[in-house]
């Protein structure tokens, strides 16, 4: 049976944590999607079990691929393999994500059914302010997302890929900003321009188990934790002022609501779904 | 809009609130704004600065009486607008440690608002969110004392012939102003209630905007790409928030705006924050800036006293982060203007003074002008000195 969804998981050097992952989006989701792995350089007793990719050249063992490029990485093989057109959404996650045990995917593709302009869904999780927001609604359209778990329309994807010289570096993400502070940013900016949006929704809900960030990072070889964040703003903040002129976030996260606001004034049927 | 307000809110800036830190930081608010000709708010809280009755406050050993005469006579073009912050009851360490109940709280505090407007205090911010114990107080019980409190204040100064504006609201995580949904509620019961009382609505409503000051550093997300649990990241609330105030017809203020880099100080009046306060950089300024001389001059044995004076005043406690590993020198740097007016430090300051009078330096000259970069550094990224 053809599946309309395509999961792919970023695993490194955790791959205990990836297998359950994967063994628990199977078990309840197995009609509704494919899995894929990407082992982003971890050591050759860390690769899962059920790895599909592996990014074993240099500098990813050294430093990994980290979400944008990882998720490239992925999305990049299957176009190559001629499977991207198989799959009507992807659903992107990392292997610290915490899932229910039930059929998220099915309620995922309900959502996007639904709601023909979401380029991009969000779950929400407890954790998050965004929750008391979502209490009426259990969907709402946001100018900013701050996850490690997308569900992409391909449609959307299709019109953003680069194809040029497809690969980890810029299939859908800058893999340029390696860290990627603001690469999701930067493709809601793309969905909102393109007409379409970006959504969080309280009917599915995710967990990100941070521990393995705090606790782990020598397991999983990756910078310690404060580390690791420093990089991450530097980096960022680096990127998009080279790439956009941008002088911190907030001019970067204007510019996106600038587009949010248009796209209502655009779309006045679908207010009830605004902030 | 008043005369008072077009004048102190104004489009594409932002207006500043002093924490008035010591005399020195007095002063230099009070020349900027005469200088520059810009509103500035003195936003002093009830530990800085209370009525005599309720026991004055740290800064200067002034009480609100002669605090406001100080600057009433200095502040010659009257830019300088007296301002209470964090009013309300326990929120005096005198109401804390003689262990009032909530009616002698309340009823001290109302006191202190009567000298507060007797004085020329023009704005008042009423802040009902904690109890005797710093806690969080339900959200029900905080309006009826908000209510209890707004009340009074505009009838003694109906009474005494007096303009009052008010402030609402706290950056503490409350339950009254943190979320768009509880704002737009805590908004509606105090309009409803404005409106059922005939009273004027108030002009400030505080919200969280990513701002947090701990140690000597912001520490909040408004910087950062930090999430906060339980809470809406930044990027999301402050855009929001200031929609909501802007539907509503009341300006929004942001409070522990201290240390945020110029980039950011000069994104306020762009993302429309109408009013911001900063007081605790403005001490530590002057702190550093005696350090310094002391340092130049070679008076280590008057540094390590002044160290050893801020240190043990244990001040510094409730600035440090979780896990801190502030040194005891950086312990005594954050709580220094905490001990400007004690006996000890003046004792202490009088020495300093007189071994650099012989230099020809003017120690007190020199701390002044070291506030007024400080303070210039938000006048000129508010747009204020245009």
């Amino acid at each position: 049976m053809k599946k309309k969804v395509a999961t792919i998981i970023l695993n490194r050097n955790l791959p205990k944590v990836t297998d359950k992952l994967y063994n628990q989006i199977k078990k309840y989701n197995k009609n509704e999607t494919d899995i894929f792995i990407v082992d982003a350089g971890s050591i050759k007793k860390n690769i899962s079990k059920y790895s599909t990719w592996i990014a074993d050249w240099k500098q990813a063992k050294k430093k990994g691929l980290r979400f944008g490029r990882g998720m490239n990485f992925g999305l990049s093989k299957l176009y190559e393999e001629n499977r991207f057109y198989d799959y009507e959404y992807f659903f992107l996650i990392t292997n610290d994500t915490i899932i229910k045990n039930k059929p998220i995917i099915k309620d995922f593709c309900k959502i996007m059914e639904k709601h023909n302009y979401l380029a991009i869904l969000s779950p929400c999780s407890k954790k998050w302010g965004e929750k008391n927001l979502l209490q009426k609604n259990k969907i709402k359209y946001f100018w900013y997302i701050h996850n490690n778990a997308y569900f992409l329309r391909r449609s959307f994807l299709d019109k953003i890929k680069n194809i040029k010289k497809p690969g980890y570096r810029n299939f859908l993400f800058d893999g340029k900003n390696f860290r990627g502070y603001g690469i999701v940013s930067e493709i809601i900016l793309k969905a909102y321009k393109l007409n379409m949006a970006a959504a969080i929704t309280s009917k599915i809900w995710v967990e990100e188990n941070e521990n393995y960030l705090l606790k782990m990072s020598n397991l999983i070889k990756t910078e310690p934790y404060n580390q690791n964040l420093i990089l991450y703003l530097r980096e960022g903040i680096t990127w998009m002022k080279k790439k956009y002129k941008f002088q911190s976030k907030w001019d970067f996260s204007m510019h996106i609501k600038k587009f949010y606001d248009k796209f209502f004034q655009k779309n006045k049927e679908l207010l009830k779904y605004k902030l | 809009m008043s005369k008072f307000l077009k004048n102190l809110i104004k489009k594409n800036k932002t207006a500043l609130g002093i924490g008035p830190m010591s005399l020195n930081c007095v002063k230099a608010a009070i020349s900027l704004s005469n200088k520059y000709s810009f509103p500035l708010m003195l936003i002093a809280s009830r530990r800085q600065i209370d009525s005599k009755e309720n026991g004055g406050g740290y800064v200067n050993n002034w009480n609100t009486e002669s605090y406001s005469k100080f600057v009433k006579k200095f502040d010659k073009k009257k830019k300088i607008i007296m301002s209470r912050d964090h009013g309300g009851p326990w929120q005096n360490n005198l109401e804390i440690s003689k262990k009032f109940n909530l009616k002698e709280a309340m009823a001290s505090a109302k006191r202190s608002y009567e000298i507060d407007i007797l004085n020329d205090f023009k704005i008042i911010h009423i802040d009902t969110s904690i109890d005797i114990n710093n806690k969080k107080v339900p959200i029900k019980k905080s309006l009826e004392r908000f209510f209890e409190l707004f009340e009074h204040c505009n009838n003694f100064a109906k009474k005494n012939n007096k303009k009052i504006f008010f402030e609402i609201g706290t950056e503490e995580q409350s339950g009254t102003t943190n979320n768009p949904d509880e704002l737009k509620e805590t908004l509606d019961n105090v309009y409803n209630f404005c409106k059922k009382k005939k009273f004027q609505k108030p002009i400030f409503v505080v919200i969280q905007s990513g701002t947090r000051v701990a140690e000597t550093r912001n520490v909040g997300s408004f910087e950062s790409p930090l999430r906060i649990e339980n809470e809406l990241p930044v990027e999301i609330q402050l855009p929001k928030m200031i929609e909501i105030c802007n539907d509503y017809k009341i300006f929004m203020k942001e409070h522990n705006a201290d240390y945020l880099s110029n980039h950011s100080l000069s994104l306020h009046p762009r993302l429309g924050i109408h009013a911001t306060n900063v007081a605790p950089e403005f001490g530590v300024g002057e702190t550093k800036g005696l350090i310094d001389v002391l340092k130049k001059y070679k008076l280590s044995k008057y540094l390590d006293e002044f160290y050893e004076i801020s240190y043990k005043s244990k001040k510094w406690k409730k600035w440090l982060v979780p896990d801190s590993k502030a040194t005891k020198i950086e312990k005594a740097v954050i709580s220094g203007h905490y001990v400007f007016s004690t006996e000890d430090f003046l004792i202490l300051k009088e020495q300093i003074k007189s071994y650099l009078i012989k230099k020809n330096f003017n120690l007190d000259t020199y701390l002044e002008k070291q506030i007024q970069k400080s303070i210039l550094r938000y006048a000129k990224n508010f747009n204020l000195t245009k």
